[in-house]
């Protein structure tokens, strides 16, 4: 069998889990010794102790020293063949359990792969297409090349040859398989040879659940099927992954950056390298998309791209699979999302779209698995007979090919990477990397092919790059137009009405209103519960721990320093932020966020940020890390800064602790929320005023409204589980670090020092008490310990005995403003590097205390 | 360039169309006036999502308060801020 490495890249991306139910029996030979294992138990030991990789919702590892019995199609004789990946993937839908007549059963997943006899002929069906009186292939006695017995799979399953048999070499420890114990190792000479296959006809076909989260998998070299325990034969996994691109790709919010993905699968005897290049929806315009995906397959070279196309959306999509044409590089196109596309009315003949592009068209539903097989098979036959699909000639109008042709002469010339007539059509459009890259090899061609658009500019009245984007755009349209059918909707209006109620000029924002106010409400209560629930649990350990650490320096140490942290971490991060993620995701996914970002779009100009910006912000009353984190939806690295740092000034959760804890409960609930109003001036304020002083020039929004849809739910929890470790990763060491280093200076009494130190801020400028010093240095690792903190130190939880009203207004401004606390620094650094993040510290460090020093004087004077 | 080009009387600002009403492209303004991001290809954006010339608009919806608007082009629905749809000039289809 011919083996070759394909690279095949993929604009968009696609999965289809092809596995068995985890309790089935194989029998595979490990490390040089055959034996009978539960498919779960293998995978999942091999699993510990090799590298795992994760894609999307599979794991995978490349095995070693495993080997099964295979069945050689060709010869129908049993093979030991190598097993190279092993599969685990969760699963939802169910599965799919077969008796046959002989009383075997088998449990995969609905698109398995069976080798089945089929009108007298061996062929690959999936479960699916299985009827009751098919056959399946099985084997009941295994011959070995050495050693003389043949083993009857029977006799040794129901546990009729023991141990002891010397006619076997067994080892003496076992397994059990289907209440039976039977001996675990058979130490064969490994060759099998031929053994006599049967055909066992099928009696029942029935669905069931799935008994586990997870289904399984081999991946078989050369034969791709193997033989259970019980002597039957499947095919083995066709795994087209989710690639981490997945989430952008089906996520239901236009415009999100992605990293390139990878992905190995192996089929029919190749191994293929996939590379998920950024999808539909993954970036905002068309000439990224296509700028990463020529540089990708000029410089990577692909065997093949995949083209995964949109198709409720035909005409846009295929703009951009006409520049993957000009490319010139070997590819299919999968049409996906058939099945969406019919729901709002669109029809496609997939047949004639493959007549029109000369490239074959698979129509897929992705999500579900449907046509992925089918895709691959054609992925490998075209490249195969490489230069045999003739795709159709992009061809301009009369001016255009006029320059084109000129320029593409010239082009060939000269050494250069992309096709010539590519580069000729880039040329016109001015391009300004292949300009720039042609200039430096013949710079003359760049002068002809400026005066041929000139020309042409003159000629249509728009200037070139115009021109031929129209025109391309009107190809796209024709072959659309030709291809689809346009009939009435099947899409409940339910939908159209959402929409129409939720953009509503009137009812639009109330709605909003409310939706929000409900999340933060529900989230906040859901929040503060069982984060004290948790902080109870923690808590309640202290004891036991001082007993084992005692009091002493090290205890104090290790409990104050490391394990606060930790609680301090968790506290924040299960009950506020994991709901907070959970329910945004919720609102993105369903496309609900789009339509806040539609109606915010105006009052966010104000701060020279877009609607889109609104969304950060809504994340920072829950917590500012995620919402630093969450600017990444923003279009440029302005705007990203901008975002973030008007999203530091939210109120977080901690925050508000200190302010309903402090001036709500002590003043009054009204003072509380004029300080957030004030909040909401300062705000306005300062991104404005940051609005006016970063260079750069503010971005007007752009996006595609996605349909409303019902929430996909494994989405929502991955997306939310990503967050979660970010934050994760980026807090919990801070935390713990910040911890233990005042823990430290506590315990050598360097906090008071600290005090007088920054009593001149706190007392003289402040008129707060000089132990706020050391109050507000806690602050800096969660803005709350500020509050319980000073209640230690004070000695009292009732504030009014130690701090006048004014103190405490005071000692909040501050408090909400001084500093992002050490978490969202981090964050900052991450996304921005140290200089930007250091800056927005000292800036509302300073801000803050000056701002509480002004409502000082102001306050007494009112007062 | 296209940008000082005379205007048709029969042409309009995109923002200047009812919700409803459809247009065709004749042109899109390009230069540098404040605010719209012509540094960084806002015209591109546009083209690349098929709003070229010749192509008919439709608004579904503005927003309130000079929000932004609710297109439908190409089979596809964008929105877009008013910034850019004052720049976007089209010729109202006449039924």
């Amino acid at each position: 069998m011919t083996k070759r490495k394909l690279v095949i890249a993929l604009a968009g991306n696609a999965n289809v889990g092809k596995s068995l139910s985890g309790n089935v029996n194989v029998f595979v030979n490990r490390n040089g010794q055959w034996e009978v294992i539960q498919l779960k138990k293998l995978i999942n030991d091999m699993f510990s102790s090799l590298p795992v990789v994760r894609i999307g919702e599979t794991d995978c590892a490349t095995s070693q020293d495993l080997s099964v019995v295979s069945l050689d199609l060709k010869t129908l004789r049993t093979k030991k063949a190598k097993v190279t990946h092993i599969f685990r993937h969760r699963e939802q839908r169910k599965l799919v359990q077969l008796r046959t007549s002989s009383g075997r059963t088998l449990t995969a997943t609905q698109d398995h792969n069976f080798i089945a006899l089929k009108a007298g002929i061996p062929e690959v069906v999936d479960a699916e297409h299985l009827a009751v009186g098919d056959q399946l292939p099985i084997v009941e006695k295994l011959s070995f090349e050495q050693s003389e017995p043949v083993l009857d799979l029977g006799d040794y399953l129901s546990g009729k040859i023991r141990a002891k048999n010397r006619q076997y070499q067994f080892s003496n420890k076992f397994v059990t398989v289907h209440g039976k114990k039977i001996p675990r190792l058979i130490k064969f000479d490994d060759n099998i040879t031929f053994s006599n296959v049967i055909w066992d006809e099928i009696t029942e076909i029935a669905e069931v659940d799935a008994d586990d989260d997870y289904v399984y998998d081999l991946v078989v070299e050369d034969y791709e099927n193997f033989m259970l325990a019980n002597g039957l034969f499947v095919h083995n996994s066709v795994i087209f992954n989710y690639l981490t691109g997945l989430h952008q790709h089906i996520g239901n919010w236009p415009g999100k950056t992605v990293e390139r993905a990878e992905g190995t699968l192996h089929f029919k005897g190749h191994t293929i390298d996939i590379i998920d290049l950024p999808g539909i929806y993954s970036l905002s315009t068309y000439s990224l998309e296509e700028l990463i995906s020529r540089k990708y397959i000029a410089v990577e070279k692909p065997d093949m791209v995949i083209n995964v196309i949109d198709a409720s959306v035909l005409e846009r999509n295929l703009f951009f699979t006409l520049q993957l044409i000009e490319l010139g590089t070997p590819m299919i196109i999968a049409l996906n999302q058939i099945d969406i596309a019919k729901r709002k009315g669109v029809e496609i003949d997939p047949e004639k779209l493959e007549k029109l592009l000369g490239i074959p068209v698979i129509p897929t539903v992705a999500i579900k698995g449907v046509g992925i097989y089918k895709l691959l098979e054609k992925a490998i036959e075209v490249v195969e007979k490489r230069g045999k699909t003739k795709p159709v000639e992009v061809k301009y109008g009369d001016e255009v090919e006029d320059g084109v042709a000129k320029i593409a002469k010239m082009v060939e010339g000269i050494q250069f990477w992309y096709p010539p007539r590519y580069v000729a059509v880039k040329l016109l459009e001015g391009d300004e990397e292949i300009s720039r890259e042609v200039k430096r090899i013949a710079p003359q061609i760049v002068l002809v092919a400026e005066k041929f658009a000139t020309e042409i500019e003159k000629l249509h009245g728009h200037p070139c790059s115009t021109v031929i984007t129209s025109e391309r755009y009107e190809i796209a349209g024709g072959i659309a137009r030709e291809a689809q059918k346009l009939v009435p909707p099947i899409k409940p209006p339910i939908e159209e009405r959402l929409h129409t109620l939720t953009t509503n000029k009137i009812l639009g924002y109330p709605i909003m209103a409310v939706s929000l106010l409900l999340m933060f409400y529900s989230v906040f209560a859901f929040g503060n519960y069982t984060s004290e629930l948790l902080s109870n649990f923690f808590y309640g350990w202290q004891p036991l721990f001082e007993s084992l650490f005692g009091t002493g320096m090290l205890g104090k140490l290790v409990w104050g320093g490391v394990v606060e942290g930790i609680i301090a971490g968790v506290t924040i991060a299960l009950p506020y932020i994991a709901p907070f993620y959970l329910v945004l995701y919720f609102l993105e996914d369903s496309g609900y966020l789009s339509r806040i970002a539609f109606l915010m779009d105006n009052v966010m100009h104000k701060i020279g940020l877009h609607g889109k910006a609104f969304i950060p912000i809504m994340l920072g009353y829950g917590c500012n890390v995620p919402a630093c984190l969450g600017c990444r939806i923003m279009e440029t690295e302005r705007e990203r800064l901008l975002a973030a740092f008007v999203t530091t000034l939210v109120p977080c959760a901690a925050r508000t602790v200190i302010i309903l804890g402090l001036v709500g409960h002590f003043i009054g609930i009204q003072w509380a929320l004029m300080l957030y109003v004030f909040d909401l001036l300062i705000i306005f304020f300062l991104g404005r005023l940051a609005f006016k002083t970063l260079p750069g020039e503010p971005t007007a929004l752009i996006m595609e409204m996605p349909e409303y849809r019902a929430p996909h739910l494994s989405t929502i929890l991955k997306q939310t589980w990503f967050r979660l470790q970010e934050f994760i990763k980026i807090a919990f060491p801070l935390i713990i670090v910040g911890s233990l280093a005042i823990k430290l200076a506590e315990v050598l009494g360097l906090l008071e020092p600290i005090a007088i130190v920054l009593s001149p801020v706190t007392v003289a400028w402040l008129g707060l008490p000089a132990v706020t010093g050391i109050t507000l240095l806690f602050g800096v690792l969660r803005k709350e310990l500020t509050l319980i903190v000073l209640a230690t130190l004070l000695g009292t939880m009732n504030f009014p005995q130690v701090l006048t009203p004014v103190q405490m207004v005071v000692l909040t401004l501050v408090a909400m403003f001084y500093i992002p606390c050490i978490a969202t620094i981090a964050a900052l650094v991450r996304e921005f590097g140290w200089k930007k993040a250091l800056f927005i510290t000292v800036f509302e460090i300073a801000f803050a205390i000056s701002l509480g020093g002004v409502a000082l004087r102001l306050l007494t004077l009112i007062a | 360039m296209e940008g000082q080009r005379e205007l048709k009387e029969t042409e309009l600002p995109l923002t200047a169309l009812k919700d409803g009403e459809s247009g065709i492209i004749t042109s899109i303004k390009t230069g540098q006036g404040r605010g719209l991001g012509g540094s960084w290809g806002f015209k591109r954006r546009l083209m690349d999502m098929g709003l070229t010339p010749r192509t008919k608009v439709t608004v579904v919806k503005s927003a309130p308060f000079h929000g932004p608007l609710e297109i439908l082009v190409r089979g596809s629905r964008l929105v877009i801020g008013r910034g850019m749809a004052e720049k976007i000039f089209v010729e109202i289809e006449k039924e």
